[in-house]
């Protein structure tokens, strides 16, 4: 386990508020990929842009609409909509309380406990902090036109109060703001 | 006047079932020992436990009154779909009502243009396709239980099947779902949704954070043309090597499974449709997609398949039929050749695949059970079937501990021990290998976010913390224990 992620996790423990970005989550670079595997795993701080180099090498991209190539992978995970989490494989979180959290893997099949890997894309750093996500990628010859996917519905009064209740799951104490 | 603890709980569940049958039209509740017999197990049969009584509603106001009353008596509610899950998932508890949705099988409504069908949960997976297919469309996932699963179990579970690789899991292939939560609210969660994906949480959450009760699923256009490449090989390890292979010459094949020789000749045995009864493996691979593409795809796998021992391409819908119908045999065709089998799902990045087959031979020996192997595995997704004897005192609890065994290997290798089944009741144990305490605690606080007197299919799962602890059952994550510097042993 690196540094950098015993400090965030101490730093988490001994806060009261925390706004997440990429220049203060200071954790970037690919951690593994194994282009026969189509599956690539970043820390959440890389530029989407030192990604798709990579991927390029191997003829391979991400199978989502990329909004903007110089934010980092985990600003757009953040931010994301449904085409992104359908890509999502695994995730390493820090939680409210400091924890370093497994969710998910580096497999296409998964099914083993809840999908919070993919149910926290969009959860724009409210929850906890996301330091690395795996991803499957795709030959480029498969991926055709990729279109931006919006989010449109508004909330209702009982899914506000269920992401109310989710948001204290993960973060008892109002850390992440 | 006293009145003993167990009296009280039999008070309870008579006024519940009263209530029940006071509020319900005929003939949907059913109680007593015959009638709620055919629902003591889902499609893992070795656990039986009979419910309190069995609920089949005709409609959402039915199923919403059910949850009111349950919710008011305190009584645990066991979704059930078709029944076909593996895991154990829709086992009825003692104390519990069985929530069965197989009455509401209506395709409600078919965008053609968006690609989209509404239908209710008890609709089978194979109906939708049929539903669709005169508009040049079909529903993706294809479950090997497909004629008989129902879509609402499908999403409960995430299920796959053999073509997830190109086409994705049910997550993937479900644009909205309607769900009931304990106190009967409804609830649509979309792929529009802002805020948290709440969607994709409810694709797998094995009935535990709501009942479903109307799902739109997003349809697929039928390719005009599949073609399937069977090769046989004479050593598994090469065979199995070939998958990576051909992903990483850039082909994503519609469907790409891999059966060891055990499960060819229980296969070739069964359905008689010429695969090679002197190959040690036998790869399946399915191109599909326009013919030029099809074309296009087929050079590259043959040549990157030209060291198997055998080789043969379908020339006509009928010869891949035929293929396949030996792969999709193979359960049953094992099934003829022992009393009993344990099926298993981990899933393992597909680099390990050869490593994983010649540890599960060597466990295989170490146990003295029988093992075929019938697989996806494009997707990495091992589904090694023990063959056992439940009438053998002690076997059925040798082929347990062979088949945790398994998914503990399938988690150091950095894989999962379910890829595609769920964890039901049948893999709560393995959890505890998989997650830590924190992880645990974390997925049951999200059950409690939704549902925070655990009516929703309580102890399924998730394994409760003390179980694990019980177990003695260690994390270990890619390889790493915890205070690595112990010697263990």
């Amino acid at each position: 386990m690196s540094d950098r992620i015993e400090q965030l996790q101490e730093e988490v423990k001994n806060s009261s508020s925390i706004h997440i970005d990429s220049q203060w989550l200071n954790y970037s670079g690919i951690e593994e990929y194994f282009s026969e595997e189509l599956v690539i795993t970043v820390k959440a701080g890389t530029a989407i842009k030192e990604i798709q180099a990579q991927l390029e090498e191997n003829q391979q991209i991400f199978p989502f609409y990329i909004t903007d190539e110089n934010q980092s992978i985990g600003a757009a995970y953040a931010i994301g909509a449904q085409d992104i989490s359908d890509s999502v494989l695994g995730v390493k979180i820090i939680d409210g309380s400091g924890e370093l959290l497994n969710f998910g893997g580096q497999v296409m099949k998964n099914v083993a406990g809840y999908d919070v890997a993919r149910m926290l894309v969009g959860s724009q750093g409210q929850l906890a902090i996301i330091t690395q996500i795996s991803f499957k990628v795709m030959p480029k010859s498969y991926i055709a036109d990729l279109k931006p996917s919006y989010k449109e519905n508004e909330r209702s009064t009982l899914r506000e109060e269920i992401e109310g209740r989710l948001k204290t799951v993960f973060d008892p104490r109002g850390v992440f703001n | 006047m006293f009145i003993k603890f167990k009296e009280v709980i039999i008070i309870t569940c008579m006024s519940v079932i009263k209530e029940l049958s006071r509020v319900l039209p005929k003939g949907i509740v059913l109680t007593g020992e015959e009638n709620t017999r055919p629902f003591e197990c889902d499609g893992l049969s070795v656990y039986r436990q009979k419910p309190l009584a069995v609920v089949l509603p005709e409609n959402i106001d039915q199923i919403k009154q059910v949850l009111k009353i349950c919710k008011a008596h305190k009584t645990p509610v066991v979704t059930r779909g078709a029944g076909t899950g593996l895991a154990g998932g829709a086992m009825p508890l003692s104390e519990s009502i069985v929530l069965g949705l197989s009455k509401l099988r209506q395709v409600k409504h078919i965008d053609v243009e968006n690609q989209l069908a509404i239908v209710e949960p008890g609709v089978r997976n194979i109906s939708i396709s049929e539903a669709v297919a005169s508009h040049g469309l079909y529903y993706a996932p294809d479950p090997s239980s497909q004629i008989a699963c129902s879509i609402g179990g499908n999403v409960a579970e995430n299920s796959g099947g053999v073509h997830c690789l190109k086409y994705g899991l049910t997550v993937h292939n479900v644009e909205a779902v309607k769900i009931l939560t304990i106190d009967g609210e409804e609830l649509i969660l979309s792929r529009k949704d802002k805020g948290l994906g709440l969607l994709a949480l409810m694709n797998g959450s094995e009935g535990l954070l709501g009942v479903i009760v109307e799902i739109t699923v997003k349809l697929t256009k039928t390719p005009d043309l599949a073609r399937v490449v069977m090769a046989g090989f004479d050593s598994v390890r090469h065979c199995a090597d070939s998958v990576s292979d051909i992903i990483k010459a850039g082909i994503i094949p519609a469907g790409l499974e891999m059966m060891d020789s055990f499960a060819i000749e229980a296969a070739e045995g069964f359905a008689q449709v010429g695969y090679p009864l002197d190959a040690q493996a036998l790869l399946l691979c399915e191109l599909d997609g326009t013919e030029a593409e099809v074309q296009a795809e087929l050079d590259i796998v043959l040549k990157v398949l030209s060291g198997a021992s055998s080789i043969k391409v379908s020339n006509s819908e009928q010869e891949r039929l035929d293929l396949w119908k030996g792969r999709k045999s193979a359960f049953p065709a094992v099934g003829r050749l022992s009393p009993d089998y344990y099926c298993m799902d981990g899933t393992i990045p597909r680099r390990h695949l050869a490593d994983m087959l010649e540890k599960i031979n060597e466990l295989s020996q170490k146990y003295q059970l029988r093992v075929a192997n019938v697989f996806h595995a494009g997707d990495g997704n091992l589904h090694p079937l023990i063959l056992y004897d439940a009438n053998i005192e002690g076997e059925l609890e040798k082929t347990e501990e062979f088949g945790t065994e398994i998914l503990k290997l399938s988690v150091d290798m950095g894989g999962t021990i379910t890829g595609e089944h769920g964890v039901g009741i049948e893999k709560l144990d393995a959890m505890c290998h998989q997650f830590n305490s924190k992880e645990l605690e974390i997925f049951h606080k999200i059950k409690a976010a939704f549902d925070p007197e655990a009516l929703l299919n309580p102890g399924k799962a998730v394994p409760e913390l003390h179980r694990c602890a019980e177990l003695g059952a260690m994390h270990v994550h890619h390889g790493q224990l915890p205070h690595p510097e112990l010697e263990r042993f």
